[in-house]
């Protein structure tokens, strides 16, 4: 007999790396990018031993981020960048480009205390999305900047003057006010009242056993018996004084017995969770 | 007929992840799927059909992911769901005989059972357990533009760093549309609305015409667009993009302000899976016992208290013909407005979720046949039509390039890319590299490495879902999208190791063709590059 052998999904760990001296780039919103890399250890030795002696203390790993905007960077020096420090273990970070409608590329380095950059990894080019409207016009679609803004208003972004600071945080607040989708069937409850709750609720269960054959009607209506002659119903019981008649008749029709129990619910104190709490307590 | 002042598109987006267990005799998520059908999509062709055969001429445009139309026509899941009914119908049965002494309960309960029984007659003896042919019918009667959608749901803007898988996604969407329909999709339905500049290539190349983008992907486009969103902007490939009128999309969809949080309407949250007796219910929870929504619901939102009334079948319905009135009145002052400051008639584009019809929105599917009833019967300012119509009333539209965009909560990728899921993407990439390095390796391949690289691909593009993503983002429910993350990489990668070595386990290889059984007509060269 061969033991069962595990199948690839039991044996399966989600992988760290690939093995892989990478930097990947990708577009979150107008003001962030996101970037993911992983470097071989052997990478960064190599890229360690071009270091001088007096280069090794301070040297830290940094993410440089380049805005690369109409420029075939490297070939050419970009408008910009700026550094971000990382601890040792970071794979992936945020980071905020802060600046709409503009090209970056990313390095992943080596910087020493002296200024010099050991290169690791180069991203791929991304381009963050222009966030307002355009100032370009189209002389064949020509429209009057006070008749845009009222197409625009429709949405709730408007009237502000473009570019003002009231205008991005309007249209900021309605982006993140009329949203949808995602996945319906996976939706959060959200309570309506806060704190402490109960609910009482009453359910009465009749049930008793007769020959399989016979048959029982609870107030004029069957109820089914089982195999074994059992039977039971359930019934939510309101307030007041309820007669329930339970007949049952033999399979002949001959015999019939009649039990009719009284049942009563009532709530001897109000329910209002002001007054009734106080008392309730032992 | 005299022309109209303006136009309006109801768009709704119809999608489930593929959730698929025929390892489990009962799996809790496969009840999205039934769920969606009771609720949703049969009521939703039961309207459409009553509409049709009333003559009320109308004109609708639906999505269909392939996710879900290869669920819909699976064997495993239509006996499935018959069973849920069976069991629902059970439930409601025993409740119409627990609640005889409660007038207004009782009458909810009747209420359901005969739903559910309407349910099963139409999904049997109607539409034979085939949902997708009465869409099929619709659309061929001209009522219905039914328009494509990613192969499951793929967030494209995420997958920008490799073109060919996002060619693939489309591709697929393509021709899963062409096998439910019979014929290929004029428009596209990016998912979540997500947009990146030059995605229109590969829209055009499977004979796209156009596709839809939130608001903020034309205002936003360059050269500044003339008429905003209330007209296609054409990229400069010629592919049309509708934009999103956010005025209509709030009355529905918005929490605070929209139609289904009405006091009188069905409230979501109060469900006999939860307020009833554990052991009276048991029988219909799952394997785990854990209590859930069973769909039998009696309360009304009543407002915000925990103190719920019982629901009202008949207030509801009122209520949402004077919200089916509000939102044409609405509409008609809208396009008036628009009018003023347009030089021709304006196209209003309102996308939803389908399944917020129903499911979410209980009255929802009551609310759009009385608008549909209303736009034919009571006013003459506004036509229904679907996208493709309008660019052949107005073929001159605007060039512009749209802004990357999406209809996700910020209006860009913040929901697919956040600390809580930005660790998928490391994988995601890898896997489309790989298949596309696979693919490249491989043009002619045997029988075995043909079979291990078509299921490869169906391991990548289920992983590629969405769904995924955007569950790990809502922090509920995660473990179940962490393990289908995890189940499709540790798959995929066990293929790609057979197929560099040549050999397969081959009953493991038959296990997992018949789990992720979808997209039979994949061809893994799709990911060719070479």
């Amino acid at each position: 007999m061969v033991a069962r052998v595990a199948t690839p999904e039991e044996q399966f760990v989600i992988p760290t790396g690939y093995g892989d001296d990478r930097i990947v780039a990708m577009v979150k919103d107008p003001w962030w990018i996101f970037a993911y890399w992983e470097i071989q250890a052997g990478t960064e030795r190599a890229a360690r031993s071009q270091l001088l002696p007096h280069e090794v203390a301070g040297l830290q790993s940094i993410l440089r981020v380049y805005d690369v905007t109409g420029i075939d960077y490297p070939a050419q020096p970009a408008h910009a960048s700026f550094d971000i420090g990382l601890s040792g273990l970071a794979t992936n970070w945020h980071l905020h480009t802060a600046t709409p409608g503009r090209s970056f590329i990313v390095e992943l380095g080596l910087l020493t205390a002296q200024g010099r950059f050991l290169l690791l990894a180069r991203s791929n080019r991304v381009t963050t999305p222009r966030f307002g409207p355009s100032d370009v016009i189209d002389e064949a679609w020509m429209i009057a900047d006070e008749d845009f803004w009222k197409l625009v208003g429709e949405i709730g972004l408007g009237p502000g003057a473009s570019g003002s600071a009231s205008w991005s945080r309007l249209a900021a607040q309605s982006l993140s006010s009329v949203r949808s989708s995602g996945n319906l069937f996976i939706q959060n409850r959200t309570p309506a009242v806060r704190g402490f709750w109960c609910r009482v609720d009453t359910d009465l269960v009749i049930h008793g056993a007769t020959e399989p054959r016979a048959t029982v009607t609870v107030q004029g209506q069957p109820v089914a018996i089982r195999k074994d002659g059992t039977f039971s119903l359930r019934l939510a019981l309101p307030d007041g004084t309820q007669s329930i008649t339970v007949e049952c008749s033999s399979p002949d029709g001959r015999q019939t017995r009649t039990v009719t129990p009284l049942i009563s619910l009532a709530w001897p104190a109000p329910v209002t969770p002001s007054t009734a709490a106080p008392h309730s307590r032992p | 007929m005299t022309e109209r002042a303006g136009f309006l598109a109801l768009v709704l987006h119809t999608h489930l992840p593929f959730v698929r267990h025929p390892e489990h005799p009962h799996f809790l998520e496969e009840r999205w799927l039934f769920e969606a059908i009771t609720e949703t999509y049969l009521p939703l062709l039961e309207r459409f059909q009553r509409l049709a055969n009333d003559g009320v001429p109308f004109r609708l445009t639906m999505s269909f992911t392939p996710t879900l139309l290869a669920m819909l026509s699976d064997g495993l899941l239509q006996t499935r769901y018959l069973h849920y009914l069976e069991q629902l119908s059970e439930l409601s049965a025993k409740e119409i005989e627990r609640t005889r002494w409660l007038p207004p309960f009782h009458r909810l309960a009747l209420f359901y059972h005969h739903r559910f029984a309407t349910a099963r007659r139409l999904y049997v003896e109607s539409f034979r357990r085939n949902l997708i042919q009465p869409f099929r019918e619709l659309s061929d009667r001209g009522l219905l533009e039914p328009i494509a959608s990613c192969a499951t749901h793929g967030y494209l803007p995420l997958m920008e760093v490799q073109p060919v898988a996002v060619r693939a996604q489309i591709a697929v969407g393509v021709r899963a549309f062409e096998q439910a329909f019979g014929k290929g999709p004029v428009g596209f339905w990016l998912p979540e609305c997500g947009y990146h500049p030059g995605h229109e290539t590969f829209l055009k190349e499977f004979g796209i015409r156009y596709f839809l983008t939130d608001a903020h992907g034309i205002l936003f486009g360059s050269p500044r667009p003339k008429y905003g969103v209330y007209a296609p902007a054409i990229c400069p490939n010629g592919v049309a993009a509708f934009g999103r009128d956010l005025e209509s999309s709030k009355s529905v969809w918005s929490a605070e302000e929209g139609y289904p949080g009405d006091d009188e309407y069905r409230d979501f949250y109060r469900d006999i899976g939860f307020d009833l007796d554990y052991d009276y219910v048991r029988p219909y929870l799952n394997g785990d016992g854990a209590r859930l929504n069973t769909g039998i619901k009696y309360y009304r939102i009543t407002g915000k208290t925990d103190d719920k009334q019982p629901y009202d079948p008949d207030r509801a319905f009122e209520r949402a013909a004077q919200h089916a009135g509000n939102f044409l009145f609405n509409r008609e002052r809208q396009v008036e407005h628009l009018r003023s400051i347009m030089d021709r008639a304006p196209l209003i584009v309102s996308p939803y979720d389908a399944e917020l019809f129903g499911h979410w929105w209980f009255e929802g599917p009551d609310w759009l046949e009385l608008l549909v009833r209303k736009i034919h019967v009571d006013q003459r300012t506004i036509e229904l039509i679907a996208p493709s119509d309008y660019v052949q009333r107005y073929p001159t539209n605007q060039v512009l390039e749209p802004t990357m965009s999406s209809w996700g909560n910020g209006g860009y990728s913040d929901v697919w890319l956040s600390g809580a899921n930005d660790w998928i993407y490391r994988h995601l990439h890898k896997m489309a590299e790989r298949m596309t390095e696979q693919a490249n390796a491989h043009p002619r391949p045997d029988p075995l490495r043909a079979r291990i690289l078509t299921q490869m691909a169906k391991e990548l593009l289920l992983a590629q879902s969405s769904d995924w993503a955007f569950i790990l983002k809502t922090q509920t429910h995660t473990a179940y999208a962490y393990r289908r993350l995890r189940d499709h990489l540790a798959r995929f990668g066990a293929l790609y190791d057979a197929s560099r070595q040549g050999q397969a386990d081959d009953a493991w290889l038959s296990e997992i063709e018949a789990k992720d059984n979808l997209f039979p007509f994949l061809d893994y060269r799709l990911y060719a590059t070479s």
